[in-house]
């Protein structure tokens, strides 16, 4: 029975657990697993048992049979989610190898146990696999794509995708057809055609180990969004030429009227993929228009409408790739506009679940795959595809990139040409192609499928593992974290009508001219219909404000900064607003005063280091807004006890409303001394303000730990901070800001770490 | 991450005024000089359709004419749309003690600055990011909300208190991303 094997497996190694924990969590949850196979047969027996006596009524009866397929399904996500949570307790493991390696090891091992046991590991279903695991994970890159970084590389990823796809699919076919008719090589039976079909299958990079690899080591932007541009958008090119070998291989011969066919048919399956999203893209944006009264079920639409478009297009045989990718882009400017912000968090949070189980689950498969399969091991076939795939990618990026440069303005740099050649990874799309292949028409299928796996295992192992020491040693440029600013909003949108306005002088119509006419017609017509109120009336710049404004309300509310009950608010903040811009500076005295006590209560923020992943919601640099808030907060707690005198506004108790109440009431001096200080700014001291002094001190202390007599930056520029300030967070004051704030509160959301810098900028671009 | 200022120095297609494209700039200068008389006046910028729908059109026609002219001949013209041509890696190796083109970096971002900065005063007062506020985002947005708009800009920027944002924090806001 499943518990008694599963005791037996860890006691056998419980000696080790003192020393070896991680390992021991290992092998538990391999131990879960082993017992999928073993107990079919028992449970069977058992039922039949109860069938045949019945003596009496069964008060506990055994039938595994009856939920074996959704317990075995549960049992390997739940393997899948166990070993990624054991990686990341081993930070030294997973700094040395990818993820993907070790779930790939992991795969190994259960698959090994499985057939230890005695019964058949399952493969990677290619139906599973296309249907289940990859729309997940594709949606998800398209749906956060960077679009701007995207869109200014287009030429560039597209040059990659689909001529770089081509010659390395006919570089290897070729190759490896004139290496097979070698006499003595026991390769003679592979004709021409299958040859070309293994090259097209394996010529492509993959999205998801890329994304696996890539999104580890940080590379800067330019370098990830071409390598990754270019596994998703070689789809296509893959989709025409496996369909096209496949159906030729059986005829045995290609005309020009074929060729011709298969150009017309790339169009048509790249552009019908993209047409296919950009509907559904559109068709869920109108929907998102009204599903104001029924909140609940908005993140499915985002979900069921690019599934939809994915499935649709495979139907058709497109590419369900760049359906999906287009379908993500294309609704999510308009979604996130018409959703709330808690639908906002969980389309996030589920699409992060998602694609990162089904990656898991896809690096495990394929681990098990490879001990389930038949192989068929042949060295001069699995040398020359490993060899070949390598001099064709180098040869490839080598030979685009220096018709590329003539037309980028960045030029490819030999640095980033190196990592783009080395980052080439294929993965589980080219095994699962494999797999779909007939063995009735390719006799050479399981050598074709040990090709296949021993090249992805080289690329995940060996690139997978000295990518990461290579840009470091190379320094290639990393990504820097950055925090999308209003400052950056602004002018990035500023120098784009600059820019857009040269390019109109010189009478040329370039980037930014276009981007232009496309950004004028979604103004004037799509938001109008896609967008619900006024909201779609709303500039991008306004509408980047308004999201900060709102996370910054939300960290307000969660931090008790403004008071939770907004009769509070408004008499609060309205006797605020009097000091208005003409803040008096604070006396000498005071200021000095203030600045001492901030001082001595303020402790400086760790700084320490994260490990990067893309499926940890919160970028780094937002943690430590986070953190920071959390201080402040508990700054603002000891502030409170100590300055109430110069406070002029009681500082809220964070957390509980009742403690709040009562120390109003305890201390209504909090009211009475605003009015005899006057001259006192009342923001000066108030915790509330998300730009407070303390704050301001926050980061400046852990910006530069050096300078102490930085004191609090209280200048000309509080007024402002005030200002800004009150015109957000005062209800009743005119009604658009009312219906700011009640938006803010009425749906306060998630707690802001989901916010995520990119987000914006995605959203906004 | 490639923002606008990045963008803006590196990704300016074939704009690039070199020796090939002169004559492409030159026959343009032509056209849009319909008084014939080798120079052009601001109307026959504004002639120009997209300019006009341009937010920033009318700032970009001043930056053609220098200080109290209204005409350009067509060395000004080149001049001004000099600081748009790319950087060229040959370029790049040059000797650093050569006084800095037109293109460098610094020029580029100093002539964005310039358009934000009417009063000359090497600072972009609050006015003066509210005016080009007002006019990238249109009519139907309060006052108060352009103004907190600005004065959060501003906060972000300013470093040394003056509630101005001078050109080397305006280079710093812009250019914590690039080395």
């Amino acid at each position: 029975m499943p518990v008694r094997d599963f005791l037996s497996t860890s006691s056998k190694l419980s000696p080790f657990q003192p020393r070896y924990e991680h390992l021991l969590l290992l092998v538990c949850v391999l131990g879960t697993v082993l017992p999928l196979g073993v107990d079919c047969n028992p449970s069977a027996e058992n039922h039949q048992i109860n069938g045949t006596q019945k003596k009496s009524f069964p008060v506990l009866s055994f039938d595994y049979l009856h939920v074996r397929l959704p317990f075995e399904i549960a049992l390997w996500i739940l393997l899948a989610s166990l070993m990624k949570l054991g990686f990341h307790l081993i930070p030294r493991l997973s700094n040395i190898v990818p993820e993907s390696c070790l779930l790939i090891v992991v795969g190994l091992l259960v698959g090994g146990l499985i057939k230890v046991v005695g019964e058949a590991p399952p493969v990677l279903d290619s139906k599973v696999f296309f249907l289940c695991l990859l729309p997940p994970i594709i949606l998800d890159a398209g749906y956060f794509l960077p679009i701007r970084a995207f869109s200014e590389n287009t030429g560039t990823i597209l040059m990659f995708a689909v001529i770089g796809t081509l010659w390395n699919s006919f570089f290897m076919g070729g190759m490896l057809y004139a290496v097979c008719q070698i006499p003595g090589t026991g390769l003679e039976n592979v004709g021409l055609l299958p040859s070309l079909l293994f090259g097209s299958i394996i010529s492509a990079v993959d999205p998801v180990a890329v994304l696996a690899v890539f999104e580890e080591i940080h590379i800067n932007e330019l370098l990830h969004i071409l390598v990754f541009g270019e596994s998703l958008l070689n789809d296509a090119v893959t989709v025409v030429l496996y369909h096209l070998f496949e159906e030729y291989a059986g005829v045995g011969s290609v005309t020009f009227m074929d060729v011709l066919l298969g150009v017309i048919c790339f169009l048509v399956v790249s552009l019908g993929g993209v047409f296919m999203g950009i509907l559904y893209g559109l068709i869920a944006a109108f929907t998102s228009r009204f599903t104001s009264h029924t909140r609940v079920i908005e993140p499915l639409f985002v979900f069921l409408y690019s599934y939809m478009a994915y499935l649709s297009a495979e139907v058709f045989h497109l590419s369900g790739i760049m359906a999906l990718i287009a379908c993500g882009v294309v609704m999510r400017p308009y979604v996130e506009a018409n959703i709330s912000q808690k639908s906002h968090t969980t389309i996030k949070y589920f699409l992060k679940m998602w694609s990162s189980v089904s990656e898991t689950l896809i690096f495990i498969f394929l681990g098990v795959s490879t001990v389930a399969g038949p192989h068929q091991w042949n060295w001069i076939f699995v040398g020359c595809t490993l060899l070949f795939c390598l001099v064709s990618r180098v040869l490839g990026v080598i030979g685009l990139t220096s018709i590329i440069n003539k037309f980028r303005i960045v030029k490819l740099t030999t640095k980033d040409q190196f990592i783009i050649a080395y980052g080439g990874l294929r993965g589980a799309i080219a095994f699962s192609l494999g797999f779909l292949l007939d063995k009735h028409h390719f006799p050479m299928r399981d050598m074709f499928l040990t090709a296949i796996i021993t090249v992805i295992f080289f690329t995940v192992f060996v690139q997978g593992m000295t990518i990461r020491p290579l840009v470091e040693l190379l320094a290639v440029k990393k990504k820097q974290e950055t925090k999308r600013s209003i400052n950056e909003e602004i002018h990035t949108q500023f120098l784009d009508h600059l820019l857009t306005g040269i390019e109109d002088v010189c009478g040329h119509y370039g980037h930014h001219h276009w981007k232009d006419k496309l950004s004028r017609f979604n103004k004037k017509y799509i938001k109008k219909c896609l967008i619900a109120g006024e909201r779609s009336k709303e500039p991008q710049l306004i509408a980047f404000y308004h999201k900060m404004e709102m996370k910054q309300a939300i960290e307000l509310v969660e931090s008790g900064g403004i008071p939770k009950i907004p009769s509070a608010v408004s008499t609060v903040s309205m006797q605020n607003i009097k000091p208005k811009r003409a803040l008096p500076q604070l006396s000498k005295g005071k200021e000095e005063e203030i600045r001492n006590i901030l001082r001595s209560n303020l402790q400086r923020t760790r700084q320490r280091l994260r490990s990067y992943n893309r499926h940890t919601l919160m970028a780094d640099p937002y943690e430590d807004a986070w953190n920071q808030m959390l201080i402040r907060r508990q700054k603002a707690r000891q502030l409170e006890k100590r300055m109430t005198n110069y406070l002029t506004v009681p500082a809220n108790h964070p957390d509980s409303p009742t403690m709040m109440r009562s120390r109003l009431s305890s201390d209504p001096q909090g009211y009475s001394l605003k009015l005899n200080s006057g001259n006192v700014p009342a923001i000066v001291v108030d915790p509330a303000t998300p730009q407070s002094p303390e704050s301001m001190k926050l980061l400046d202390e852990s910006s530069k730990p050096g300078e102490e007599d930085q004191g609090i930056v209280m200048r000309a520029k509080l007024p402002e901070s005030s200002r800004t300030d009150d015109n957000v967070f005062t209800p009743g004051e005119d009604s658009p800001k009312e219906q700011r704030l009640i938006r803010c509160l009425s749906d306060p959301g998630p707690p802001p770490e989901e916010e995520k810098d990119d987000e914006y900028q995605a959203f906004l671009n | 991450m490639f923002t606008g200022v990045y963008n803006f120095i590196y990704f300016l297609i074939s704009l690039t005024v070199s020796h090939s494209q002169i004559t492409r700039l030159y026959s343009r200068f032509t056209s849009l000089d319909k008084g014939e008389n080798g120079t052009l006046c601001r109307e026959d910028f504004q002639r120009i359709p997209e300019l006009a729908i341009n937010p920033l059109g009318d700032r970009i026609i001043n930056t053609f004419f220098p200080e109290g002219e209204d005409q350009v001949n067509f060395r000004g013209f080149m001049r001004t749309l000099a600081h748009f041509r790319p950087i060229d890696d040959h370029e790049k190796n040059k000797d650093p003690n050569v006084s800095e083109p037109l293109n460098s970096r610094n020029n580029k971002l100093l002539f964005a600055f310039r358009l934000y900065d009417l009063d000359k005063d090497d600072k972009i007062s609050r006015d003066e990011l509210l005016q080009v506020l007002r006019m990238m985002v249109g009519v139907n947005i309060s006052d108060d909300q352009l103004g907190s708009i600005a004065d959060r800009t501003i906060q972000e920027a300013d470093q040394d208190g003056d509630s101005c944002i001078s050109f080397t924090e305006f280079i710093k806001v812009n250019f914590y991303t690039s080395p």
